[in-house]
Formats: structure tokens, C-alpha cells, sequence
């Protein structure tokens, strides 16, 4: 074989790097960035207008744009911090599955030397200590092991391996689903791209017994013309329809008219602001804004503005259009109006739901969530089955595994009552 | 009726910290043990009231600042008492016993009305939710606790035969702290996607959680992979809990977002 100094120097280079890459200094120091700059995502709000962070941010606003503070947790370094925490845990998790699996730890127990040497009595403290923590006993060479919990061995890789998927899994979560917000009026239709309709029948903003709720009826008709049937939908439990999930996000209040002509035929309308309401073009009314109510004042009577909660007195705010002129006016429920031969009745306004409408194939959710409890599982291996391994001669014992710490405590604390040990405390 | 039991576990855990706090200074057992009678005393008018309030809500009472508050003060009287009665554990008494009742104090200060569950709230992850977060940052303020304790030790004999049995305790607290907070996370993940859609949605009290939780996976790499131990990590369980503190009250005090009905 030739000596290729260039080469060797890159290869030696390279396997710097990747040690370093796969090293638990580089994945703590990811750690600490992403901490870091999850505070200044925290701080900073985000996702807003350019607008909000001039008013609010006035000298330090470039900076904000430059270092896209507007938007961390989908700037590029944040993304490459979570690359570089992915390709970490991949490696960290191949090396540890090795070691784990190469170890065999009962065998090394088998030939161990006792590190803590005590008495007859202690040994004997000792034993008693190891059978009252009902670990399993196996007797090699003259040796007794004592084991439990071996397959606690795997809990960090499985943690690790958990993390993994979970940022994996988490990241397309992100970017697959696709969102709709719309509202949709009671006994209207909100039609998707792919055909599916989802009909809205009725919404409530209380429940059986008048607490406050937010339920809506609807039904969905999938593109195969398959229909879920009335199903209630509310917050907290968002109704599943083939690849979609509605939820009961937001609500609203809208007015409604009721408008008859000469003849006596009758329309209802869903009417909202700047809505103008006539035959010709020309007469007609043009409604303003529906109000919540009206309150006393010290100037006066003066329109509630506030629109949250219930409209407990509402009031429509319109102008009337006739003959080239125009009168402000307004009308509560049940008032009527005829305007260019025909009669306006205004009407309790309603309730309605507005939705979101998540686009999303079930096995990303179903992925997310194998990995999470992946995660879950791993850490509670880790710390509540810790692999503990004794051997024990007749010289004295030795813990072969140093994260049993618990257990090397105990015996520490049962060989000392016999007060004639001697610890080595490389043990 | 509810009032009086609230203020009542107050007032005796405060008598019970007050009497510990004598036995410690004039050394005598008689008083620690009656402190702990009264510490006893206090966590019965506590879970009284935290049953009677719950009776009275029609639901489990963690559904504001103040009812997360005296949870979290439960928590951390829980794990004391688990910690003295099972594990035989009498070093931490005295600044649990602080800890438990400076949080309850906290909570003694926010306005204590009963109100009706919100819809938003009203799900089957309510109580895992927010119980487990609870008894994470339960087992963090003890970890921090026995930090100080650690230090204070440490000060006086730096050779002193408890200071491996405390610094193992922090572990173990952080441990299961950091399971429970996953657990917290992971339901609170699940009930976001049912709820909003969404199984993350960068919410301050999300990045927060998120932030607390790589603070101590922080720590127990250092712990079980660099083999750190000692003053060192005791420091950094002290350090760790302005931030636990921090993600409960801080964020919902001064960062709006979608947990803001917590306040």
C-alpha cells in the first residue's frame, strides 16, 4: 500500500468530523442553541405583519427581519439546527444499539474480581440486601451474579431513536397537512376542491343543560358520494371524514332579512355589512353593521361595539336608498320596512361555526404518535428499569453496571452496618 | 367553608416550616417530629380543600393559575411525603416543607372564584395534561430543593457521607420530573391536534415546556454520560428551577397565547 499523505490527511479529517458529529458535545451544544433560540422565539412574537414589528420594535426592527426573528422556528438556522440534531441522534443511536448488543454483560460479570472487599458478615448483609430487591441470582465459577432490569440496557437507545422519529415525524406534520378556515352559515354548504362538501345543518353556542358550548350538525359528502350523516361536531371533538378532520374552531353572528314582494312571495337572507339589498340596482337598502345592542351613556344612547359573546339586543345599523336619497336608519328583530314595493323584516340574527378543515393522511398523525410514545417508553426504560448487575465472592462484590446508582447506595449503606469495609470507590 | 380549609393549610404549613425551621437552628428531634405532625395536618386541610373545591366546580380544580397553583403545592407535599414515609428521606424536610408552602402562598395571592370549565378545556386530557405537569414541576422544585441542600452541606464539609445520597436524589427527582414533563407534553401534543389542529403550535407556554424539558435532558446527559456530579449539578438544579418557574408562572403572566385561559 502507498502513502498518500493529501489523502490520509482527509480521511483523518473527515473521521474528525465525524466523531465530532456523532459526540455528545455536539448534540448538547445543538441542544443549548435550539434552547436558546427557542427563548428569542418566545420573546419575539412571531408570524406577524412587517408592520407590527416597526411599531412595536422601532430600532431594532432591521435586525428582526435580517435575522428572521419574525419567523424562527422556520428560519433556516433553526431548520439546520434540527438537521444537524437529527443526523447526531441517528449516529449516537447506530453506535449505542452497537455497544449494547456487543456487550454481554453477564458474561464480564462472570469474570469479574470483587472491588469492595468485605467480611464474611458483610457479604452475607450484602446478599441479603440483593435478595430482599428480588433480583435474579445465577451462580458461575464460584461467583453468584445477580441481575435486574437487563433490558433497561436498550432505554436510551429507544429514547433516542424516539427523539429521532419524533422531529422526523413532527417535521412533515408540518408541512403535509393542508388548513382551511371557512365559515359557513347554518343550512349552507362549504364546498372543497376534490368535490367534498361539508354541510353545515345547525350550530349552538350552548349545550343541553345552557352551559357554555360550541356545537355544530353538519354532515360530509365525500367525493365518492360517501356521507358521515348528521354527526355533532364541538371543540375537542372534531368530526373525521376520509382524509379530512373538521374542527369547531371559531364562530360568528350574522343578520338575517326577510324580504317579500307584491305577490307574497318571501326570501330569508344571511346579510352582512356592505350587503345592498334590491331589485333595480338603485332602491333598495344597504346594510351598515349589526350590533350587539345599545347602551346609555352620559352623551347619550350609544351602539355596543363589543362583539364578544351573544348579541343579547341587536340592533342593524342600514341606510335607505330610494328616489336618489339616502336616511341612516337602524331596526331591531321584528321591525319591518317597505322600501321600493317590497317589505323588509329584519330577524333575529344567528349563530354560525367557523370551521377548520385539515387535509391530512391518517399515517402522519399515527407515525407522530408511535413516536412520541416511542420517546415516552424509552425514557421511562431508562429511568425506572435501570440494569443493575453484582457479582458477588467470596471476597467481597462488585456493581458491573455504574447507573445503578440506587443500588450501589444500598449496598454501600448495608456493607457499612457491618462497619468493616472497604469501599474502592472505582467500584 | 372552602375558604376557611384553604386558609387553614396555609396557616399550618407555614407553623409546620416555623417549627422545623427551630428544630433545625436548636437542634431538637422532639420539634422536627411535631413540625412534621403539623406539615401532616396541613397537607389533610390541603386535599380537603382541593376535594371539597372540586365537588363544589363539579370537576377536577385545575383549571386556572390558582387551581394549577394549589396542585402544584400538592404535588410537591405528595413527593415529600413519598420521599419521608417510603424512602426514609429526612434530609429534604425542611426545604420542601419551605417550597410547598411559598407556592401555596403564591396561590393565596390569585384570585380563588370557581369558575365554570371552559369549553376548550372540557376534554379526557385535562386532568393528565395538566396533573402531570404538575407533579413534573413538583419533582423539579424538589431537585432544586435538594440542590440547596446539597450546597449548604457541601459548604460546611465537603466530605460530608450524605452529599452521594442527596446529589442521587436530584437525579432521580430530575428523572422523573423529565418523564413526567414528556408525559405533559406528549398528552398536551395529542389533545392540540383534537383541540387546534395542530400537535405544535410554538405557543409560548409550548416553547417554554419545550425549553424546561431540554434544560434537564441537558442535565442528565452531563449526569449519566459526562459522569458529572457533585456541587456542579447541585448548582444547576437550583439554577434550572427560575426557569420551571418561569414556563408556570412567567409565560401566562406576561406572554399571550393559546394557554392563556390558564391564567
Amino acid at each position: 500500500m502507498t502513502y498518500r499523505p493529501g489523502r490520509d490527511g482527509i480521511f483523518k479529517t473527515m473521521k474528525k468530523i465525524y466523531i465530532f458529529l456523532r459526540s455528545m458535545t455536539f448534540g448538547l451544544i445543538l441542544l443549548g442553541l435550539t434552547a436558546a433560540v427557542s427563548v428569542l422565539g418566545s420573546i419575539i412574537p412571531q408570524n406577524q405583519s412587517a408592520m407590527t414589528y416597526v411599531r412595536g420594535y422601532p430600532s431594532l426592527y432591521p435586525w428582526i427581519f435580517r435575522l428572521q426573528l419574525d419567523h424562527v422556528f422556520t428560519s433556516w438556522y433553526f431548520i439546520l439546527l434540527i438537521i444537524l440534531l437529527c443526523i447526531n441522534l441517528t449516529l449516537c443511536s447506530i453506535i449505542r444499539f452497537h455497544r449494547i448488543r456487543q456487550e454481554d454483560i453477564l458474561k464480564r460479570a462472570a469474570g469479574a474480581e470483587a472491588s469492595v472487599k468485605l467480611s464474611h458478615e458483610g457479604i452475607t448483609r450484602v446478599r441479603a440486601e440483593l435478595e430482599r430487591m428480588h433480583m435474579h441470582k445465577n451462580v458461575q465459577d464460584g461467583r453468584i451474579i445477580y441481575h435486574k432490569n437487563l433490558p433497561g440496557r436498550y432505554g436510551t437507545f429507544i429514547t433516542h431513536l424516539g427523539i429521532l422519529f419524533t422531529v422526523i415525524f413532527f417535521a412533515l406534520g408540518m408541512v403535509i397537512p393542508k388548513i382551511l378556515d371557512e365559515s359557513c352559515y347554518p343550512n349552507e354548504a362549504v364546498t372543497l376542491e376534490d368535490g367534498t362538501r361539508i354541510e353545515v345543518k345547525d350550530f349552538h353556542i350552548t349545550d343541553e343543560e345552557g352551559k357554555l358550548d360550541y356545537r355544530s350538525v353538519i354532515n360530509v359528502i365525500l367525493p365518492s358520494g360517501k356521507e358521515t350523516g348528521d354527526r355533532e361536531l364541538a371543540v375537542n371533538h372534531p368530526v373525521k371524514a376520509g382524509s379530512y378532520k373538521i374542527y369547531q374552531q371559531t364562530y360568528g353572528t350574522v343578520g338575517q332579512i326577510s324580504v317579500r314582494d307584491a305577490k307574497g312571495h318571501e326570501d330569508v337572507f344571511y346579510i352582512e355589512s356592505q350587503d345592498f339589498l334590491s331589485a333595480d340596482g338603485k332602491t333598495g337598502i344597504l346594510i351598515d353593521n349589526l350590533y350587539p345592542g345599545l347602551k346609555e351613556t352620559e352623551n347619550g344612547t350609544e351602539l355596543i361595539t363589543s362583539t364578544m359573546g351573544r348579541y343579547e339586543d341587536p340592533v342593524y345599523i342600514f341606510m335607505v336608498m330610494e328616489n336618489g336619497s339616502t336616511e341612516s336608519m337602524l331596526a331591531f328583530p321584528g321591525d319591518t320596512l317597505d322600501v321600493g314595493g317590497y317589505t323588509y323584516t329584519f330577524l333575529d340574527p344567528v349563530e354560525y361555526p367557523g370551521l377548520r378543515i385539515k387535509y391530512s393522511p391518517a399515517w402522519v398523525s399515527w407515525a407522530l404518535l408511535a413516536a412520541v410514545l416511542m420517546l415516552t417508553f424509552g425514557l421511562a426504560v431508562t429511568f425506572l428499569f435501570v440494569p443493575a448487575v453484582v457479582t458477588v465472592t467470596d471476597q467481597g462484590y462488585r456493581v458491573m453496571t455504574p447507573k445503578a446508582e440506587g443500588l450501589i447506595l444500598r449496598l454501600r449503606s448495608a456493607a457499612a452496618d457491618n462497619g468493616n469495609t472497604e469501599v474502592d470507590e472505582n467500584a | 367553608m372552602l375558604d376557611i380549609l384553604f386558609f387553614a393549610g396555609s396557616g399550618l404549613y407555614f407553623a409546620g416550616m416555623l417549627v422545623q425551621f427551630f428544630a433545625q437552628v436548636w437542634k431538637k428531634k422532639v420539634l422536627s417530629k411535631y413540625a412534621w405532625y403539623i406539615f401532616i395536618a396541613g397537607y389533610a386541610a390541603h386535599t380537603a380543600y382541593i376535594l371539597a373545591r372540586g365537588i363544589q366546580a363539579g370537576r377536577v380544580p385545575m383549571a386556572n393559575q390558582f387551581e394549577f397553583a394549589v396542585m402544584f403545592a400538592w404535588g410537591i407535599a405528595c413527593i415529600l411525603l413519598f420521599l419521608h414515609y417510603r424512602l426514609k428521606l429526612e434530609w429534604i424536610t425542611t426545604i420542601a416543607m419551605i417550597m410547598t408552602w411559598a407556592v401555596y402562598l403564591y396561590a393565596a395571592l390569585l384570585p380563588r372564584e370557581i369558575h365554570e370549565l371552559m369549553p376548550a378545556l372540557r376534554s379526557v386530557w385535562f386532568v393528565s395534561h395538566i396533573g402531570s405537569a404538575a407533579f413534573a414541576y413538583a419533582a423539579f422544585m424538589l431537585a432544586g430543593a435538594s440542590g440547596i441542600r446539597y450546597i449548604l452541606l457541601y459548604k460546611k464539609n465537603p466530605k460530608d457521607p450524605k452529599l452521594p445520597e442527596i446529589d442521587y436524589f436530584i437525579y432521580r427527582l430530575i428523572a422523573i420530573g423529565l418523564l413526567l414533563l414528556t408525559v405533559t407534553i406528549v398528552i398536551g401534543a395529542i389533545w392540540a391536534e383534537e383541540a387546534w389542529s395542530s400537535f405544535w403550535t410554538w405557543d409560548p407556554k409550548e416553547v417554554w415546556a419545550l425549553i424546561t424539558w431540554i434544560l434537564y435532558a441537558i442535565y442528565l446527559h452531563l449526569r449519566l454520560g459526562r459522569k458529572k456530579t457533585g456541587v456542579t449539578m447541585a448548582w444547576y438544579a437550583v439554577l434550572s428551577v427560575p426557569v420551571v418557574l418561569f414556563t408556570f408562572i412567567g409565560v401566562n403572566t406576561i406572554m399571550p397565547g393559546l394557554h392563556s385561559y390558564g391564567q
